[in-house]
């Protein structure tokens, strides 16, 4: 799925003395499968940027134009529709609900789809075994691992088979092997055909030959690419 | 790739039971308190109706016409001689006449009602009041047959004794001997009751030969009631003529107004159960709040987080009014209503030892459903509505 920015700017409180200009005349072609990764500073408007790509939020002047809808315009309702049919978005600290087991996180988002049960929980531990961590799918996500907190969240972003992958900060807290096996099934997802973008610090994430482009972010500013 | 309607409330529905499960701690405490408000108003509302229904159910025995002589505004002895008078009104199938009057039982601090029937024991079994005769005995010459209540039977701490005396007003002792005691599916009637003669009556009163205090009259067509009624009054001066509809409007008047102040005084906690359901659903935790903006990060809409607000709430009310309801039938099977019956039989001076009759309502059950769980509902998912908007940036 094909991915433009033009010219986007996003403020939060607009107006009030604790506006914060996040993104700064943002221009950005992603293309098709093509696997970006995005590096600056804390603050310096990663997560917004994200945010933008994912239909989370809207831009506050610019156009966003993603699979050829311009996202800008969209009501909520067409937003929450677009990023339940094409995105999967692995959040910085993979945002599992700790109560629930490994297999309830991973099927959350097919609820809303009416999914019947069976069919749910099969698809669910199919992925679970691809991702390697089956053997947790009864555990509350409150007792298992780093590294398989991380395989469920990107196992749930794969749930509803996105044609997009976004991950924020994905290696941040895991050591470097944990980081590598991340790499890996970034590197089997690249071959599926999806479109990745990740947001991180790490150089380990930025020098990966998964990575096609690296883009360089500095208060809200797209700086340079390489 | 998408379900059904149905599909995607039982998928959230599914998601709800597992989070009230998750929160059980929490969660069981609201059903407890809930529940708790659900029982006293179903258990106030069961014994009502029971309590109508056996009062309607034992009202079917009285008479069509009771006349009463009135001096200066109170009720005065008759002459047995009004029946004569009344004897040429088409209409009356039979006239009785009776002595009816209250004992006080100084010992025993109690007020026990006094009937005195022409032929009493004859009158007793017509009357249906479910008399169990006991075994006959060559009765004493100067002891009067009498048929008890339970509760004078215990008052008078008559165990296996059949024999017991009554004062008179001049303090001379009258002697009576128990020929029958009243059932006790009729307790709340005739716990305080004592059946005897007319002529054992008047004694015991004091009244004179030929003295009654009422005249109960048996209309053959009961359409007719109203009119030979007014015939009545219009024959007899200074009486009192009342009908048994009139007798029954009066039950269902005083069951009314005490289940109404019942009720009222349980509004408070109603209302106040469903300020604090309202106060705690306003008010998220944080844990809460994540959970929102993950799910709607996740792309689930603000009207799936309300239908799964709907859900929990529903799981709560219903659980809490299926424990609630259940546990007032318990109340009243097994312990006869105890909370709410002195309120609502506080006009005896002997608590009737009542074993209500359960009474099944439909109206009941959909008025107290309507009363606690609709209510819940709209408490709990209308201030939903808010934390259900919660952005799904919050996640990032």
């Amino acid at each position: 799925m094909k991915i433009e920015l033009h010219t986007v700017e996003k403020y939060y409180n607009r107006g009030a003395h604790n506006q914060v200009h996040a993104l700064r005349g943002i221009d950005l072609l992603i293309d098709a499968s093509e696997t970006v990764c995005i590096h600056g500073p804390s603050g310096s408007g990663k997560s917004t940027l994200l945010a933008i790509l994912g239909g989370i939020i809207g831009p506050t002047c610019g156009s966003a134009v993603i699979g050829g809808k311009k996202m800008a315009r969209l009501p909520d309702r067409f937003l929450t529709l677009y990023r339940r049919q094409h995105i999967g978005f692995i959040f910085q600290r993979f945002r599992l609900i700790p109560e629930l087991s490994v297999l309830e996180n991973v099927t959350l988002p097919l609820l809303p789809l009416g999914i019947r049960p069976a069919d749910r929980k099969k698809r669910g531990r199919e992925l679970l075994q691809r991702l390697e961590i089956d053997h947790r799918k009864d555990f509350p996500a409150a007792e298992i691992s780093g590294g398989e907190l991380q395989r469920a969240a990107v196992a749930r972003a794969l749930i509803n088979d996105p044609s997009v992958i976004i991950a924020d900060e994905p290696t941040a807290h895991l050591d470097t092997r944990l980081s590598e096996d991340f790499l890996t099934i970034m590197t089997d997802l690249k071959r599926l055909g999806k479109t990745i973008i990740i947001a991180s610090h790490d150089p380990l994430v930025s020098a990966s030959p998964v990575v096609d482009r690296c883009l360089y972010l500095r208060d809200g500013l797209l700086c340079a690419a390489s | 790739m998408a379900g059904s309607y149905l599909d995607r409330q039982l998928n959230i529905a599914d998601y709800a039971l597992s989070g009230f499960i998750r929160r059980l701690g929490r969660n069981s405490v609201v059903v407890f308190i809930f529940a708790l408000v659900i029982f006293m108003v179903a258990s106030f509302s069961l014994t009502t109706t029971s309590l109508k229904h056996s009062a309607s159910r034992l009202l079917t025995t009285v008479p069509d016409i009771t006349v009463q002589q009135m001096s200066a505004g109170r009720q005065a002895a008759l002459s047995v001689t009004v029946i004569e008078k009344l004897d040429g009104i088409f209409g009356i199938r039979s006239m009785e006449p009776r002595v009816w009057g209250y004992y006080f039982d100084e010992n025993n601090g109690a007020n026990y009602t006094v009937i005195g029937h022409a032929n009493f024991s004859d009158k007793a079994r017509i009357a249906g009041l479910g008399i169990d005769f006991l075994p006959a005995l060559k009765l004493d010459a100067d002891a009067d047959p009498a048929v008890l209540g339970r509760g004078v039977r215990e008052n008078l701490e008559l165990g296996e004794r059949r024999t017991f005396s009554l004062f008179r007003p001049d303090l001379s002792v009258q002697s009576f001997i128990t020929v029958g005691t009243f059932s006790a599916e009729t307790s709340m009637v005739t716990d305080d009751l004592i059946i005897m003669d007319l002529d054992s009556a008047r004694e015991l009163f004091g009244l004179g030969p030929d003295d009654i205090t009422d005249l109960l009259v048996d209309v053959a067509n009961p359409l007719e009631i109203d009119t030979i009624a007014d015939k009545i009054g219009e024959r007899l001066a200074g009486v009192r003529v009342v009908t048994s509809e009139r007798i029954k409007k009066t039950y269902r008047v005083a069951f009314g107004w005490r289940s109404g102040f019942g009720l009222a005084c349980l509004f408070g906690a109603v209302a106040a159960f469903f300020i604090f359901a309202w106060d705690k659903a306003s008010g998220l935790t944080p844990a809460q709040q994540q959970e929102v903006a993950i799910l709607k990060a996740l792309g689930w809409h603000t009207e799936d987080v309300i239908t799964l607000r709907f859900w929990e709430s529903l799981i709560i009310s219903a659980l809490a009014f299926c424990l609630g309801y259940l546990g007032a039938w318990m109340h009243l099977l097994f312990f006869d209503g105890i909370l709410f019956r002195p309120l609502l039989l506080g006009w005896s001076v002997l608590k009737p030892p009542l074993s209500l009759v359960p009474v099944f309502s439909f109206a009941d059950l959909l008025l107290i459903f309507s009363l606690s769980v609709l209510p819940y509902l709209a408490a709990t998912v209308i201030p939903a509505w808010q934390s259900a908007t919660i952005r799904p940036d919050s996640v990032i």
